[in-house]
């Protein structure tokens, strides 16, 4: 076990691996069919709305069961920038416009509903983020000449004038010569899905990450500590609102719609379920409650099954929280500490020095030095 | 050093993997996706994917889980029901002298158009010929360019909203049910056909649903000097609306006006159940227009404690039999209908008659099949240009013809104003 | 001039006074000991100091107000506060949260030699350094709690009833050394102690609350001669 452990913990290793993943995901597009292409694009886009809610939820401790809020106005940012601009002067601009706006309308908004908000504890704050799905959802109906309301908008076929001075229908995501739409599509939504994971990986493990544990933990011990509670909180629920709106930008990338429809609570709910069984408190765990997001369904509607999609999202819900509360991410470190109990016969001690030991979620409350020791 | 050697190693791994991952790049897609043609030239058309000579497989996106659910279940259910007997009979015999059995597959999108749009994917990667009969504004809409982009025909789809037989706008599209406005102006042209002055109060969802029905009407009575409408309105959709007695107020408003005819076009069906309460109760007794998904016997009009005589009249829109109704079980085709839903439905608990969409599916189902027998090739084109020319076609518990020819319709047209007759509805010419 | 001072500090919860004039002068390097029963007020007083209370009076610690600023602040500004009870991350190993301590610090090769000193000097700790907190026992996690927050490098240390539910000799042990730690390191402390044999083995000078006042100041070989002192906390 040693020896595993320590392969798994080499820096080199972790690196290979690393890379490993970084080549497959630059290569696998060109090979693969395109409903994998579309498939992995769609799971980094819940990816990354995962990500932004583990941020508030899992690595700070605060309820939000509103996080579709920020995903459909991220959607929203992004689409009627391109809907309206992009055909024109901007061209291409449009897309960056929305890509840009789709962080910052849901950040300025999550930051100004934190600071209100975030003194609030518990069932509070759990009302006061469900409110916002629920009044986001008839605003973005009432205005529906600008946001399509129900029937929503759809940006596969705008008008643009060609070369040849005719007007053509054109999507804006579409793939230039050389790539298909889907791979094109699926660069585009990996390359910054990555980069927010990175930004993520970087945050968590540095100061802000310790600081978020530490106000998780226990906010009287963040405050004697200089850790400012409110501030960190506030920092932490504005993160997840701009991962959230860049999720919308991706969910554009993706699909190229979005409707009212995408800021209802349910899919809050959704989101939330997804991040408790990839896990709450781990980025890995993004990557696989966007799986479970994404492939359940399609796996129920390939088995011609889904009337029991729902069913079988529950029975998963319940087996990961009682035999992994940590959710998906924490598989290896359960596994690893089974093995061990077994290795090390009855001893009760055992068993409790290597569940703290490879506790993966709390490792960035460590500074650098200290990792590798 | 130690270290150093397994770091050696691990992106030594890594930059094999990349070799082998670039080699395998260079025999990418484009290699497995072209066929060999050349040989069968002399073979009149590539067929279509979805598509051989034994089989068609359509697909079917539509809320199978949530709160909608019931009805999308059904939206598969009748398909399922009327082509397993199709099947079991030997298959469908199509325009090219081919006999094929048709594969439905549903695929659930909960009502949520990212997870319909994804379904839109999936069915692309499974191959179906076509897809459609699922019901749903948004969730239809999501997929509706990309089915345009994929040349993939979205056909007979179950929503009032009439960009789906917009032939230039939907160029593989069709809807299958009558659009909102169709069944406000049915009721309309009833309400002008009586010759008699009328103050109509409306009361409408702000969105394209309410609109729609209310735009309607007002085209239809537009010019006649007998029919005023003294006072219209609103509430916006959502949450808020699914709160008790939430439109009562609005009631009392309209009822202020002295108006004899009530348009109602609201969705949330306890509210109506409310509404239809409430004016009663404070003692005002309109003509009612209710849409279609509002204006069930069973789950609107008796809880509201209406009986034929509470109101002078109130009138909805059909357009199809209702399975629920004691005609409709005794006729043969009612039989069979019940016989296949019996046999071959997969939704929960389905008996065929909870919601109408077991009927329209079993309708888009019939037409579906007209289009198949009349398809000369295998051929998406040809489906869709066959779908396009029925014309005439009596499917079973459709009122009035098929015509799938009239650019801005769906295919089913023949909308009938019915009145409540204290049990279910009648259907009238007439208003009064 | 004391490293932080206390003059008529007052404070409320809601209606109910429960400072009314608290004055404590903690010298550079000094110990202070707060004595007094339950309800006189001396946890308030703690709490007054690191900002988690809003306290009227006057709060001076390194010849500056300090009163009303927030929390954090406070700590930044190298006041240590172990809060009563277990002032430990529960869900965190034994060195995470000796590295929370040491958050707000850059000197990190300083921090290492830190950890090891105090794994020195609580070596059941540095048995269980990869458990969780919460799997300690108190007075593991007590000893927890005040390495924590001396990992801070404060210049004040503010310890709320160190011995609180631990067995005798286990608050023998934590006080032992606290009482090493503060000879080793020079650092101030002002501690919150029930029992007053407990507290006289680590502190130079005493204050006595009752009902939210100063009643009695000295240091501890005056008070020890007390009687009334002796009989009231130090068990006759």
């Amino acid at each position: 076990m040693k020896g595993y452990d320590a392969v798994v913990s080499n820096r080199w290793v972790r690196l290979g691996a690393f890379l490993v993943v970084l080549v497959v995901l630059a290569v696998l597009p060109l090979v693969a069919d395109p409903f994998t292409n579309q498939t992995i694009s769609h799971i980094a886009v819940f990816a990354v709305a995962i990500l932004g809610l583990n941020i508030v939820m899992g690595f700070t401790g605060q309820v939000s069961l509103g996080h579709s809020f920020f995903v459909g106005i991220g959607a929203y940012a992004a689409i009627i920038p391109i809907r309206d601009w992009w055909g024109g002067p901007l061209a291409e601009g449009a897309i960056v416009i929305g890509f840009v706006l789709s962080g910052l309308i849901p950040g300025v908004l999550g930051l100004l509903i934190a600071l209100v908000t975030v003194r609030l504890r518990g069932l509070a704050l759990a009302m006061v983020t469900i409110a916002l799905p629920t009044i986001g959802l008839p605003l973005a109906q009432k205005f529906s000449d600008f946001t399509g309301g129900n029937e929503g908008i759809s940006i596969r076929r705008l008008d643009y004038v060609g070369a040849d001075g005719q007007v053509h229908k054109g999507n804006p995501f579409a793939a230039g010569p050389g790539l298909e739409n889907d791979q094109w599509q699926y660069y585009i939504v990996i390359a910054i899905a990555l980069a927010f994971f990175a930004l993520a990986y970087f945050l968590v493990r540095g100061k802000y990450g310790r600081a978020f544990a530490i106000v998780r933990s226990n906010e009287a011990i963040a405050s004697s500590m200089g850790v400012s509670p409110y501030r960190y909180k506030v920092l932490a629920f504005t993160i997840a609102a701009v991962y959230g709106g860049i999720a919308g930008f991706l969910l554009i990338v993706w699909g190229q719609f979005t409707s009212s429809e995408t800021l209802a609570f349910h899919h809050s709910i959704d989101l939330v379920i997804a991040s408790i069984v990839g896990g709450a408190g781990s980025i890995v765990g993004a990557v696989l409650g966007g799986v479970f997001y994404v492939t359940v369904s399609q796996i129920m509607n390939g088995l011609q099954l889904s009337i029991y999609t729902t069913l079988v999202q529950g029975v998963v819900i319940i087996l990961i929280l009682f035999l992994l509360p940590g959710g998906l991410a924490s598989l290896p470190r359960t596994i690893r500490r089974l093995v061990r109990r077994g290795a090390a016969g009855h001893s009760v001690e055992a068993g409790h020095a290597a569940d703290s030991a490879s506790g993966n979620t709390k490792t960035q409350v460590q500074p650098s030095e200290e990792r590798n020791t | 050093m130690k270290t150093t050697l397994s770091g050696r190693r691990a992106i030594a791994v890594a930059a094999s993997v990349g070799a082998i991952a670039l080699v395998l790049a260079g025999c990418a897609r484009g290699g497995g996706d072209v066929a060999p043609t050349g040989e069968d030239t002399s073979a009149a058309v590539e067929p279509s994917p979805g598509i051989t000579d034994t089989t068609l497989t359509f697909g079917i996106s539509t809320p199978l889980t949530g709160a909608t659910a019931g009805p999308g279940n059904c939206t598969v259910d009748g398909a399922l029901a009327y082509f397993g007997t199709k099947n079991a009979e030997g298959g469908i015999t199509f325009g090219d002298g081919k006999t094929r059995k048709i594969e439905i597959k549903s695929y659930d999108d909960e009502y949520n158009p990212e997870k319909s749009a994804a379904n839109f994917n999936q069915m692309v990667a499974d191959g179906v010929f076509a897809a459609g009969l699922g019901l749903g504004t948004p969730t239809n809409r999501a997929w509706r360019e990309a089915a345009i982009e994929a040349d993939v025909p979205q056909v007979l789809v179950m929503t009032g909203d009439p960009i789906f037989s917009d032939r230039t706008e939907s160029p593989v599209q069709l809807g299958l049910v009558p659009i909102y406005q169709q069944e406000g102006a049915a009721f309309g042209e009833a309400l002008v056909a009586n010759g008699q002055p009328h103050k109509v109060a409306a009361l409408y969802q702000n969105d394209d649903y309410g609109k729609g029905y209310l735009q309607g009407f007002k085209d239809a009575v537009a010019g006649n000097p007998n029919i005023e409408i003294v006072k219209e309105l609103s509430y916006e959709p959502g949450p808020a609306s699914s709160t008790p007695n939430y439109l009562e107020p609005q009631v009392t408003e309209l009822a202020g006006t002295g108006a004899d005819v009530f348009f109602q076009a609201v969705s949330v069906t306890p509210r109506v159940v409310e509404n239809l309460a409430k004016a009663a109760a404070i003692g005002w007794t309109p003509i009612w227009f209710l849409p279609s998904n509002t204006a069930s016997p069973g789950g609107v009009l008796t809880p509201a404690g209406v009986t034929e005589t509470t109101y002078p009249g109130i009138y909805a829109v059909g357009f199809s039999e209702a399975a629920a109704a004691p005609p409709f079980a005794e006729s043969e085709a009612g039989k069979a209908y019940f016989a296949a839903i019996a046999e071959y439905a997969q939704g929960p608990e389905q008996d065929g008659k909870a919601f109408p969409h077991c009927v329209w599916s079993w309708i888009g189902a019939q037409i579906l099949e007209q289009a198949f027998e009349k398809m000369t090739e295998p051929t998406r084109d040809s489906f869709l240009d066959a779908l396009y020319s029925i014309k005439g076609f009596d499917a079973q518990f459709a009122f009035g013809s098929i015509d799938t020819t009239v650019d801005g319709l769906p295919a089913i047209q023949t909308v009938s104003l019915q009145k409540f007759n204290g049990k279910g509805y009648t259907n009238v010419d007439v208003v009064g | 001039m004391p490293l932080l001072e206390l003059v008529d500090v007052t404070a409320f919860y809601g209606p109910v006074q429960v400072l009314d004039g608290v004055s404590i002068s903690v010298p550079e390097g000094g110990a202070v000991g707060i004595l007094g029963a339950n309800g006189a007020g001396k946890t308030t007083t703690l709490r007054a100091i690191s900002g988690t209370v809003r306290a009227g009076g006057t709060i001076r610690y390194r010849d500056r107000s300090i009163r009303g600023l927030k929390p954090e602040r406070v700590a930044s500004l190298g006041i240590a506060h172990v809060p009563e009870g277990r002032g430990t991350l529960g869900n965190l190993t034994v060195r995470e949260n000796l590295m929370v301590g040491a958050y707000l610090r850059k000197d990190h090769r300083q921090v290492a030699t830190d950890v090891e000193y105090l794994l020195d000097l609580f070596p059941n700790l540095r048995e269980r350094i990869r458990s969780n907190a919460s799997a300690l026992s108190g007075g593991e996690q007590q000893m927890l709690a005040v390495s924590r927050a001396f990992m801070a490098k404060p210049r004040l240390l503010i310890l709320d009833e160190p011995s609180l539910g631990l067995a005798p000799s286990t608050a023998r042990n934590v006080y032992d050394a606290i009482g090493r730690l503060r000879r080793e390191s020079g650092i101030a402390m002002l501690v919150v102690e029930q029992n007053a044999n407990l507290a006289f083995s680590v502190v130079d000078s005493v204050t006595v609350l009752e009902t939210g006042r100063s009643v009695l100041s000295g240091t501890t070989a005056e008070l020890r001669g007390d009687d009334d002192i002796r009989r009231a906390y130090l068990g006759g």
